[in-house]
């Protein structure tokens, strides 16, 4: 990817940036702040002007496309790492034939035991059953948060798919 | 003092509304601010329905602020002059320069001689159909988005290499219109301008860290003054001893154009150029006497359709030079066909050469006034007309080239 820069004169500067494929986007930036931004899709098209932006707007636009605002993070691959441990989400599926957990307490799945993870909480619906007893039973449709090592959490995982 | 004050705030609503009509139709403000001066200037019209249009004269207020109008754009001008764009660049703004130079000045020649000028004022002629204006060609790149376009290059290139040459061209001719007169006084007075010009530029070429450290002053007013001061000054300083003042405020603003303080001088004094350039406009207005448009209309004429196709033609040389589509090319010629600015300096430039006691050029300034007027007019108004039909221009134009 690379940035082209170049004065403009009675003008202020332009910036070109390379899009995938030939397109590029071109921004100008006027001695008094405002910003024009242009598309162009190929070296022979002409360049369409998307908008244009005074100083101020064009500082904020960019801190929000700079993520300094919110920054996003793929919901699938949430993990929060705890030393060599890691909390996971799993949604027990909501089918006939569930994972064998289903319908079990905590204390006869036996987890802790069998695996090594620990189930730190559980979300039925709007609840969040924190710390939960080793007398609570896990339902189709719960959303299981689970601690364990990369390898429990592998097996777990494995348990749940089987 | 109050009747003064009238005629100043007239002066200045007057181009304020002027500016506000020409916005609306898309056109350059210069046109507007000529035509705003001859309107209200003593010169005919006169009046309308009984009342007067004499409203404002052509004191010494109008005329210093012209002169600082002057001052000041060729300063920004100096200001906005990329050495490292002209070098990182050279050839090809070179070679785009060159075939822009001999095709408009030699036009301009061409037309001088056949009208039976003499050597001098086909000189000025030739000046005044070359150079394009880049107040007008960078506006319209800008409002029709082909800043952003290829097309971009060459014209900006162009725009670089008139200035140098503008500033090559001012200094002689201002040597040669003031001067005494004879082949032998004509070389010295080229000489000196020349050996202070020439000064001025090393000056500042090298004196960038000291303009960086003694214009580094916190408060803006303070700026503001310091920096427009030091230019008046040396262009004052540059005129007394018979050097262009335009060309010496041009090496002014090259002395800045290397430090940080660029940005601050465009957000700073810009508003105080675009004053001072209203009243240099105005007041070539105000000195127009349009009846002497009927007696130069033949040459007006034939310059603005040969200047017109010797541009247009230049500019899509140009675009080829620089490798772009037959399209593209057609357009940097389109883009640079406006003149304005430096055409009506030039033309400042006899009048007061004239008014000093050249009296060779006594018959001619009104002339040349009258010419370059009618000459701006046209070409600012017909260049951003002829841009704003560049797709239907361009469409028929292009399968012909192909041929």
């Amino acid at each position: 990817m690379t940035i082209y820069e170049a004065e403009v004169p009675g003008v202020g500067h332009k910036f070109e940036f390379e899009l995938e494929g030939d397109a590029r986007l071109v921004v100008i930036i006027h001695h008094d702040g405002k910003r024009d931004v242009y598309r162009r899709p190929d070296p022979d098209a002409d360049s369409e002007r998307l908008f244009s932006l005074s100083d101020k707007q064009a500082r904020q636009f960019g801190s929000i496309l700079e993520g300094a605002h919110f920054q996003p993070v793929d919901l699938d691959e949430v993990q929060v790492p705890l030393g060599d441990s890691l909390i996971e989400w799993y949604d027990i599926a909501d089918l006939d034939e569930g994972p064998p957990i289903v319908g079990e307490t905590l204390a006869e799945s036996n987890l802790r035991e069998a695996i090594g993870v620990s189930v730190v909480a559980i979300q039925r619906g709007e609840e969040t059953i924190a710390n939960p007893e080793a007398t609570e039973t896990v339902r189709a449709g719960d959303t299981l948060v689970v601690l364990g090592t990369r390898e429990q959490q592998h097996e777990f995982e494995e348990l749940l798919d089987a | 003092m109050a009747a003064l004050l009238v005629e100043l705030g007239v002066a200045l609503v007057a181009l304020a509304l002027a500016g506000i009509a020409a916005n609306r139709l898309s056109l350059s403000v210069i046109p507007a601010y000529i035509l705003v001066g001859i309107l209200v200037g003593p010169n005919p019209p006169t009046e309308v329905a009984g009342l007067s249009l004499q409203i404002v004269g052509y004191g010494e207020f109008v005329e210093l602020a012209a002169e600082l109008g002057v001052v000041v754009l060729l300063f920004f001008l100096g200001l906005e002059f990329s050495v490292g764009q002209l070098l990182d660049d050279r050839r090809r703004i070179a070679s785009a320069g060159v075939v822009d130079f001999v095709l408009n000045f030699g036009m301009g020649i061409v037309i001088g001689l056949s009208f039976g000028r003499t050597p001098l004022e086909t000189v000025l002629l030739a000046g005044i159909v070359y150079i394009s204006s880049s107040a007008i060609v960078t506006k319209t790149l800008i409002e029709q988005g082909w800043i952003a376009n290829p097309e971009a290059d060459p014209v900006l290139g162009t725009l670089v290499f008139e200035d140098i040459l503008i500033a090559v061209y001012l200094a002689v001719v201002a040597a040669l219109v003031t001067g005494t007169g004879g082949l032998s006084g004509a070389v010295v007075d080229v000489g000196v301008a020349f050996a202070f010009l020439g000064g001025l530029a090393l000056v500042a070429w090298y004196a960038t860290r000291f303009v960086e450290a003694t214009f580094d002053l916190p408060s803006d007013e303070l700026f503001l003054l310091s920096v427009v001061g030091t230019a008046t000054l040396i262009a004052g300083v540059a005129l007394s001893i018979g050097v262009s003042e335009a060309v010496a405020a041009f090496f002014v603003g090259t002395a800045f154009s290397q430090t940080s303080h660029t940005e601050r001088i465009e957000h700073v004094i810009a508003p105080a150029r675009d004053l001072f350039a209203a009243f240099f406009f105005f007041s070539i207005g105000l000195q127009t006497d349009v009846t002497l448009l009927a007696g130069v209309a033949g040459l007006l004429a034939v310059a603005v359709v040969t200047t017109t196709v010797t541009k247009l033609t230049s500019g899509a040389i140009s675009g080829r030079i620089y490798g772009l589509s037959p399209t593209r090319s057609l357009r940097t010629g389109l883009a640079l066909i406006s003149r304005g600015e430096f055409s009506l300096i030039i033309a400042a430039l006899v009048v007061s050469a004239a008014g000093s006691g050249n009296d060779a050029l006594a018959d001619f300034a009104p002339v040349v006034t009258a010419f370059a007027v009618g000459y701006v007019l046209v070409m600012s108004v017909l260049g951003t007309v002829l841009v704003q039909y560049a797709d239907v221009i361009t469409g028929r134009l292009v399968p012909l080239l192909d041929r």
